[in-house]
């Protein structure tokens, strides 16, 4: 593993039953980095990311991710790895019956933060994400991109290195999309990095990155530009 | 991770789903009043038929003996282990109940003399028929005794009907764990499975296993508490209160060894436990096969 990589993937395979989704991939995600992963549905992006965060074991390769061995790594240290990235997800799961501010906290008293310092924390991720003044809010009061960031501010909470969004603007109107991208390269700006499964390439186009596509099983770097 | 936090999480937990959590305790509360008042019911027959057991004695009719043969006799038949104590009853004694149970007017003592002398022997409490069966055959064999007798008929029926109750109560007691522990177990799995965002929420930000599951057994515990509490209290009343002004013919019904804590202490112990068991069960099972990706 190089010295900057925080995500790395090495010659991963990963068949169910008869048919392989991923066929010998190769990947590196280094520190401070903004990638895209594109592809079909069903070309294996969501796979893809399980692999990072263990929660899907590859056929064969190795898995390295914010200095663990993922794939060696015994199931009680699964939580730990967790800890380490922050993770969005197109449906916003938040819990509905807790508070805009419960829901951050909540990220933080798992992993036993004190009360004093989770109420600064949570207030800091909460601004932000720009909606301090929403977290007395439940989430149904709030629009979806404000959703979205309300979950994007609960994955910064623990101060993870690396952010993986799968499809975070896929629900969302192409305004709140924008807030929400512009939120995410907020934060790769402060030197978090990103790793962000799409597949609206107008997205992709207007804010341009390292571009990955996974097809037939193989990923392939391609130019965010060309994308139709 | 805190007490503090697993107990208001757990209390948090069953204010946030009502409905799931008054369902869990409602079977805990049915499964342990069913048991409880099984046990109370099991419990009064049980003494029934041990009063009727100790009202059965053997009759050890005798020969005429001089003084220091039936003091003899008397202490061979003390000395066994089956005997709680023996009485003994002189011709003059027996040809008084004979007459107080006859009513032989005009007939004096000594034309009752036919009356052999005896020893009435008491058993001890819970001695088997068996045991006694074998013990009379032995008395009728020593040395002065003309006759044994006790009413082994009326023994036998009360052992053979103690014994069906026993079994059936058994059988029906188990059933009625059996279908409680099934469906407070699945009430317990539907709950948890309705907190599923709950779980899936904490594994993604990094939550252990067991520190999700706790304030779900936490929540089971303290259902039961409630539970138990319920059931204790329809008990009282309907034993207490219900039973003997609706139903007076069933009697008074008493608590177990006549303390009302052993029974109401069992019923509170077992719904925590089947909060507790079934709680962890579905909340360990349900965990592990949470994706949170799914």
């Amino acid at each position: 593993m190089s010295r900057h990589s925080v995500i790395e993937l090495n010659n991963i395979t990963v068949s169910f039953e008869h048919r392989v989704v991923l066929d010998d991939v190769t990947f590196n995600l280094e520190n401070g980095d903004f990638v895209y992963l594109i592809g079909q549905t069903g070309a294996g992006k969501s796979s893809f990311l399980r692999l990072i965060y263990r929660d899907l074991l590859p056929t064969t390769g190795s898995v390295r991710v914010a200095d663990m061995e993922v794939t060696a790594m015994a199931e009680k240290n699964v939580p730990l790895l967790r800890r380490r990235l922050g993770i969005v997800f197109q449906d916003f799961q938040l819990l509905p019956d807790r508070t805009i501010y419960e829901n951050v906290a909540f990220a933080m008293k798992v992993t036993g933060e004190k009360k004093g310092y989770i109420k600064q924390r949570v207030m800091e991720v909460l601004g932000m994400v720009g909606l301090s003044h929403r977290r007395r809010n439940m989430p149904e009061d709030l629009s979806g991109g404000e959703q979205q960031r309300v979950v994007i501010a609960r994955a910064l909470a623990n101060e993870p290195r690396i952010l993986l969004a799968d499809e975070p603007t896929g629900n969302l109107d192409p305004e709140a999309s924008a807030s929400v991208m512009q939120l995410l390269e907020k934060i790769n700006n402060r030197g978090m990095s990103v790793l962000m499964v799409t597949h609206d390439y107008d997205t992709v186009r207007d804010y341009p990155h390292r571009t990955m596509r996974l097809q037939d099983g193989k990923i392939i770097e391609v130019n965010p530009g060309e994308l139709r | 991770m805190s007490i503090e936090y697993i107990v208001s999480e757990g209390i948090a937990g069953i204010k946030r789903a009502k409905l799931a959590s008054f369902t869990s305790i409602f079977s805990l509360f049915i499964a342990v009043f069913l048991l409880g008042v099984l046990a109370r019911v099991s419990y009064n027959a049980y003494e029934v038929a041990q009063a009727l057991r100790q009202s059965v004695d053997v009759e050890v009719f005798l020969n005429d003996l001089s003084e220091q043969e039936t003091d003899n006799l008397e202490n061979r038949l003390e000395e066994e282990e089956l005997v709680e104590n023996v009485t003994y009853i002189s011709k003059d004694s027996a040809a008084a109940v004979f007459k107080e149970e006859f009513g032989t007017e005009g007939a004096s003592l000594a034309d009752l003399e036919f009356l052999p002398a005896s020893f009435r022997v008491k058993m001890v409490e819970g001695a088997e028929i068996e045991k006694v069966d074998s013990l009379v055959v032995q008395f009728a064999e020593y040395e002065g005794v003309e006759e044994v007798s006790f009413n082994q008929k009326l023994l036998e029926i009360i052992e053979t009907r103690f014994r069906t109750f026993s079994l059936v109560g058994g059988l029906i007691g188990g059933l009625i764990l059996l279908a409680s522990v099934i469906l407070v177990f699945n009430t317990i799995r539907l709950t948890i499975y309705a907190k599923r965002s709950l779980i899936k929420a904490m594994k993604l930000v990094g939550a252990t296993n067991s520190f999700i599951r706790r304030p779900f057994v936490m929540e089971g515990v303290i259902q039961g508490v409630i539970a138990g509490l319920l059931a204790l209290l329809v008990m009282v009343i309907s034993f207490q209160y219900i039973l003997p002004e609706y139903i007076p013919q069933v009697g008074i019904l008493d608590w177990p060894f006549g303390k009302w804590y052993y029974l109401s202490g069992a019923m509170i112990f077992l719904a925590v436990l089947m909060g507790f068991w079934g709680s962890q069960w579905a909340a360990r099972k349900f965990i592990r096969k949470t994706s949170i990706s799914e």
